[in-house]
């Protein structure tokens, strides 16, 4: 049950925002990915493979908040959820074992070199998509 | 004459991103003044390309990641700008604004690598 009337759809009011940054990121990591993966692949292989997974679940995360609707919404909410996890991990990752990532990523040390927008975006995210998900399954977690 | 003009970039973007602020501030919504400087913005993206591409043989090293960034660049202005135009309240200044911000920031970038390397 909502507490408020839900808006009318994710791609409205502040999700217009969100789209425009996750819209950004996807064109960066894109570029940034291709290029390290056509031009230098040998040099830091598990690096740009994430860079490449980086952009894949961005572009899912656009098209899912612009698409809208309960199934688009989950798709929203399941790539958001990756994303945080990949930024946390591999942040952690970066700092404990930094042989393993000798050139950057979109996520590397929590995305500083996105001015952290790859650490924020997903929770700004997540946020947004919370009131989208009536009548969701709840598996058993955090009470509303 | 990329400098020059990558800084004529970042000066417009910097002024729709000041632009789009006002105009949140006052709750006004997209009009022909913002979008002829959102457009303005796109017209010195698409020279910049051109001339970045043709210069791009003056490069030492890094050419693949200035290439993708003149080529990325001139997509942000018409993104943002299609998704805030159908927006009716203050969030449409918000996305022109991380539009704007994107531009000058990669445009910053681009600089870098065109005055390390060129």
């Amino acid at each position: 049950m909502p507490e408020s009337p839900p808006p009318a759809h994710t791609a409205t009011g502040p999700g217009r925002v969100i789209i425009a940054l996750y819209a950004v990121m996807a064109l960066a990591a894109t570029g940034r990915s291709s290029v390290q993966i056509a031009e230098y692949f040998g040099r830091a292989p598990l690096a740009y493979v994430l860079s490449a997974v980086a952009a894949l679940i961005y572009l899912v995360a656009t098209g899912a908040i612009i698409r809208g609707g309960r199934r688009a919404v989950r798709i929203a909410t399941a790539s958001c959820a990756i994303e945080l996890a990949g930024v946390l991990a591999i942040g952690v990752l970066s700092y404990a074992v930094p042989r393993l990532f000798p050139d950057k990523t979109v996520w590397s040390h929590f995305g500083s070199g996105y001015g952290y927008v790859p650490l924020v975006l997903p929770i700004l995210g997540l946020w947004w998509l919370r009131r989208f998900r009536t009548s969701a399954p709840a598996p058993a977690a955090a009470p509303e | 004459m990329l400098a020059p003009l990558s800084t004529a970039v970042i000066v417009v973007a910097v002024a729709v991103l000041l632009l789009a602020a006002l105009y949140a501030a006052r709750d006004r919504l997209i009009n022909d003044a913002l979008l002829g400087a959102v457009a303005l913005l796109e017209v010195a993206l698409i020279a910049q390309a051109a001339i970045g591409v043709a210069r791009i043989g003056d490069l030492s090293a890094e050419k693949a990641t200035f290439a993708a960034y003149l080529f990325s660049l001139p997509f942000i202005p018409p993104l943002t700008t299609l998704l805030a135009i159908k927006e009716k309240s203050r969030w449409a200044m918000v996305t022109i604004g991380v539009g704007a911000f994107a531009v000058a920031v990669m445009t910053v970038r681009l600089g870098q690598i065109w005055s390390a390397h060129a």
